[in-house]
C-alpha cells in the first residue's frame, strides 16, 4: 500500500451555497479551462407512507471510502482530460432542500467535463460506503436506498 | 481466532462494533454462517464484507485479528 496521503472528500454537515461559489471563482486563474460542468445533490423532501422526509443522516466507512474515491479519482483522469475535478460530500444530518453531494469538472472543452461528471456521479452512488438514513418529521428512520 | 467486527447503515442498528472469538471458522463464506446464526436479521439482508478495508468478492481466508465490516446496499449522494 502506498503511504500517499488521501484527498478527504467529507464535509460535516451541509454543503453551503457560498462554498460552492467560492470553489467557481477559484477557476477564474485556471484559464485553460473553457467548459465546467457541476452536479449537486439536494435531500429531497420525500413522502413516504403518508410522512416527510426532514433530513438524511448521512455516515460512511471513511477509510475505505477515501481510498475507493483515489481509484475512481484515478480512473476518471486517465479516462478524460480534465483540467479539474473536486467531490464533496456531506456527514452527519443535512435538512431537506440542503446540498449533501458536490461534483465539479473542468476541461479544455465541455463535452469531457459532462461525461466525467456523470460517470463521477454514478460510481460515487454506486461504489462509495456511504449509507443515508432518512428522518421523518416524527423522528422515527428508515434507511435509504440508491435507485 | 480473534476478530473485529463493525458494521454500518440498517445493519449497525443490531450488531454493534465488538471483537469475536471464534474457533472452527477460517474463511469468508464459514463467517457470513456464523454471523448470519448469531444475528438472525442479517440472514435475509443484502450486504458485503470488508476485510482490512478490502471488499470481498468471492470466498478468502481469514487470520487472526483481522477487521471484518459489514455493509448493506451503499446510498450515498
Amino acid at each position: 500500500m502506498s503511504e500517499k496521503k488521501l484527498k478527504n472528500i467529507f464535509v460535516k454537515g451541509a454543503i453551503s451555497p457560498g462554498f460552492i461559489a467560492d470553489s467557481i471563482a477559484k477557476h477564474a486563474t485556471k484559464t485553460a479551462i473553457g467548459g465546467h460542468n457541476i452536479f449537486m445533490g439536494q435531500v429531497r423532501k420525500d413522502e413516504i407512507n403518508g410522512k416527510f422526509v426532514a433530513a438524511i443522516d448521512y455516515t460512511a466507512y471513511e477509510e475505505l471510502a477515501l481510498t475507493k474515491m483515489d481509484e475512481i479519482r484515478e480512473d476518471i483522469f486517465a479516462k478524460y482530460p480534465l483540467n479539474c475535478m473536486h467531490v464533496h460530500h456531506s456527514l452527519g444530518s443535512i435538512q431537506a432542500g440542503e446540498i449533501c453531494l458536490f461534483v465539479f469538472t473542468s476541461s479544455a472543452h465541455r463535452k469531457p467535463a459532462m461525461e466525467a461528471c456523470n460517470e463521477l456521479v454514478e460510481r460515487i452512488k454506486a461504489e462509495l460506503p456511504i449509507w443515508g438514513k432518512e428522518i421523518f418529521e416524527d423522528e422515527t428512520h428508515q434507511w435509504k436506498e440508491n435507485i | 481466532m480473534k476478530l473485529e467486527i463493525i458494521s454500518f447503515g440498517k445493519i449497525s442498528e443490531f450488531i454493534r462494533q465488538q471483537q469475536i472469538e471464534i474457533s472452527d471458522v477460517i474463511n469468508t463464506d464459514q463467517l457470513k454462517s456464523y454471523l448470519e446464526t448469531s444475528f438472525p436479521q442479517l440472514a435475509g439482508m443484502k450486504y458485503k464484507l470488508a476485510i482490512n478495508q478490502n471488499v470481498i468478492q468471492s470466498n478468502q481466508s481469514l487470520k487472526n485479528e483481522d477487521k471484518v465490516a459489514i455493509m448493506p446496499p451503499f446510498s450515498g449522494g
